[in-house]
């Protein structure tokens, strides 16, 4: 039992490395992504610390400050942070 | 224990495939295609607005409406608060080399730009004109800003509105439209290449390196209506 306890943490251990090295592969995260968007768009957040995805390319990003917005790409292909 | 072994291997080797696809989102493309002409009109990013005019942009963020550099507005702005320059528009334009190949796109704008500098250094030729001689190559810097993985899908749109406002600015400028001088679209272009390397600089520091070694040439390029024009 406890083999199979500490194989599985192993286990766990592994994929988590995976999926990390996946993301460094893909890019910045979504936060940091919103991040770099808003601070772009010259508005007051510091860095971002929760993002609630909506939909395609539609977050609600709460920063670190407090502020939260709402990001998405407008029908003109413009990237817009509506503060909420 | 082997058999912990095998199931950790094969369990592994399940969680590093999902990743191997390419990053890049379907929606990226499209939306990039998507994207309309920037406005002759509208005068710069929100940044830039607020290192120039800073009063009018601030109400506009603290009523709630959206950021994202609105075209007629931001119009209204731009000529409101920014004094008229006093010299005409024409007589500050910038006039083309005419000694240089107008309709050459890459190679020789680059020289003709890093010409004076060559110039006026002659004591230690070889080591001046080896940085500033570099051809610029604008399609492979646009692609590898496409590419590039330190930034991200929302940031790589949100810049490339910019780029086509500035663009715009420059449209708008050299059409007549906009009263704006030289050294305010240098401004707003300055403004625009500190984004991209503050961006790029900690994740993809070669491309920075580039960005900024090639940072005259693609003003030349933009401040010489002939050139702008073959863009």
């Amino acid at each position: 039992m406890r083999k199979r306890q500490s194989g599985l943490a192993i286990l766990a251990a592994v994929a988590g490395i995976g999926m990390a090295a996946g993301q460094a592969a893909e890019g910045p995260s979504l936060a940091k992504d919103l991040t770099s968007v808003i601070a772009l768009l010259g508005l007051p957040c510091g860095e971002v610390v929760g993002v609630v995805h909506k939909g395609d390319n539609d977050n609600i990003a709460s920063c670190k400050d407090g502020h939260r917005y709402h990001v998405f790409l407008n029908a003109d292909g413009r990237v817009v942070a509506q503060k909420l | 224990m082997k058999r912990a072994f095998a199931s950790l291997a094969l369990l592994s080797a399940c969680a590093t495939a999902p990743h191997a696809p390419p990053a890049t989102p379907p929606t990226a493309p499209s939306a990039t295609q998507n994207a309309p002409p920037a406005n002759a009109g509208s005068p710069q990013g929100p940044v830039a607005a607020q290192s120039e005019i800073a009063p009018p942009s601030a109400p506009g963020v603290s009523d709630g409406s959206p950021v994202s550099s609105p075209s007629a507005p931001a119009k209204a702005t731009a000529s409101a608060a920014r004094p008229k320059p006093t010299a005409s528009a024409s007589a500050i334009k910038p006039k083309p080399a005419k000694s240089s190949a107008p309709g050459a796109q890459s190679g020789p704008p680059a020289a003709t730009v890093v010409a004076p500098d060559t110039t006026v250094t002659t004591s230690k030729p070889p080591v001046a004109t080896a940085p500033a001689a570099a051809p610029l190559d604008l399609a492979a810097l646009k692609q590898r800003l496409r590419d590039t993985n330190a930034i991200g899908v929302f940031t790589k749109l949100a810049l490339k509105n910019q780029v086509d406002d500035l663009l715009g600015k420059f449209r708008g400028f050299y059409g007549g439209q906009l009263k704006i001088s030289v050294a305010q679209l240098r401004q707003a272009y300055d403004l625009l290449v500190l984004k991209v390397l503050a961006l790029l600089q900690d994740s993809d520091p070669a491309l920075a390196k580039e960005i900024v070694a090639s940072r005259e040439a693609i003003w030349g390029l933009l401040s010489d209506p002939v050139k702008f024009a073959t863009l």
